[in-house]
């Protein structure tokens, strides 16, 4: 056998990005007994975009727990068991749902270790479920990571890939800062919504943490760089591969998360190519993209060769018809048209 | 050389059909024993599909193609 065959048969075990947030969920669970997971639809549901999807049987009612359709309690019964020393993970089922129990999540959750003088913790993690792009209507396809990022005292992590899925709620779990953790829909690999290929790759097995606060350059590039995270960075990437044939050399960073922002890549990848493209779905205004175009402005405007680029949200509620929701949606076609326009 | 069926989702029906939803695995790749390889679909319900074996799997459905539950969607050869 040659070299390249071996390459090729080389087994690599794949997950989507839902079975790999799971895992990350069930090893740690086994590892800890403190560790439990409550929300609506989370046991025999499985999550209704698959968060949780098996846990049930292994763990039972007990430590998956089914709640009412109350988020104000049990998001409140998961910091008060925080408090006391478990490790609770409380599943908001809509980021757009943050309405109805803010004052547990940014008051409570987010300040009582600050209230505290530093001397009791909340070791919890909040996960959401994020993003539009599937007609589900405008209370139901925000993304809303700008919002819980403007509210000090919580980490916010965004993966976009299988393996930073595992990664990053394993360290999560182990932080002992509130943690919210925010899946979009549209990467987690599910086979109702619409198929992406990159939702599904290879996974680390085992142990396995990704570091909080840390951008990953997942394409080099040299003529921009796209500054991007969640499902954004896979419509960058599609667009990065595109524009490869026109000779355009993208560049792609993946954020992975709000708190911390990882400034020092921004001006990495900003200083390399003196271009950037924020592709960023959420809302337009007040929000992540000014802060990242913020970074780099306050450190050294001189890095910029041409003016930077903002691709989000327009400032409005998300359509219904899907048609109008792509028109607004960050896709695509607003990425290419946003290299194009700072490439001049 | 080990057969993969679509496995039987449906009682009622011997011969209801599925979608092959997702492959986990690419044609020609090295697989082990109880490895994850797809997920299929049948009346929005998912399932996944393990490796009954170890050895070197051959897709013979596509994403997406409609497959009769318990006929071959790969051999491990």
């Amino acid at each position: 056998m040659t070299i390249t065959d071996t390459t090729a048969a080389q087994a690599t075990r794949r997950l989507n990005t839902s079975k790999a947030m799971v895992e990350a969920i069930a090893q740690e669970m086994r590892a800890d007994p403190e560790v439990f997971y409550l929300g609506e639809d989370v046991g025999a549901y499985g999550g209704i975009f698959s968060s949780t999807t098996g846990l049930l049987d292994e763990f039972g009612p007990t430590r998956i727990i089914d709640t009412p359709i109350s988020e104000t309690a049990f998001i409140g019964l998961a910091i008060g068991a925080a408090t006391e020393g478990m490790r609770p993970i409380a599943e908001l089922m809509f980021a757009d749902f943050m309405g109805v129990c803010l004052d547990q999540i940014y008051n409570h959750m987010a300040k009582i270790h600050y209230e505290s003088g530093g001397n009791v913790k909340v070791p919890m993690v909040l996960t959401t479920a994020v993003g539009g792009g599937y007609s589900d209507g405008a209370q139901h396809s925000q993304t809303l990571w700008g919002t819980f990022a403007h509210l000090p005292g919580m980490k916010v992590v965004v993966p976009a890939l299988p393996a930073d899925a595992k990664g990053l709620m394993t360290s999560a779990i182990r932080d002992d800062s509130p943690v919210v953790y925010m899946f979009h829909k549209g990467v987690m690999g599910l086979p109702w919504m619409a198929k992406n290929p990159r939702s599904i790759d290879v996974v680390p097995e085992g142990d396995y943490a990704v570091p909080i606060g840390k951008a990953n350059v997942v394409r080099e590039g040299t003529d921009v760089s796209v500054v991007t995270l969640s499902l954004s960075v896979h419509h960058a990437l599609d667009v990065a591969e595109k524009l490869e044939a026109d000779g355009i050399s993208v560049e792609v960073l993946d954020l992975r998360s709000l708190v911390p922002l990882d400034r020092d890549a921004i001006l990495e990848t900003v200083g390399k190519t003196g271009r950037l493209v924020v592709v960023d779905e959420d809302y337009h205004s007040f929000g992540l993209s000014g802060e990242v175009v913020t970074t780099v402005a306050e450190h050294d405007p001189a890095l910029f060769t041409a003016p930077p680029e903002r691709v989000t949200l327009p400032d409005t509620p998300i359509p219904y018809a899907h048609s109008l929701e792509h028109a607004v949606l960050p896709r695509h076609d607003r990425i290419e048209a946003g290299i194009r326009k700072v490439l001049g | 050389m080990t057969e993969v069926p679509f496995p039987v989702m449906s009682q009622a029906d011997p011969a209801a059909v599925g979608i092959l939803a997702t492959w986990y695995v690419r044609d020609g790749e090295t697989v082990g024993d109880g490895q994850l390889i797809a997920e299929v679909q049948m009346d929005k319900v998912d399932m996944d599909v393990t490796a009954p074996v170890a050895g070197t799997i051959r897709l013979s459905a596509a994403e997406g193609e409609e497959v009769t539950q318990g006929s071959a969607i790969a051999v491990i050869e």
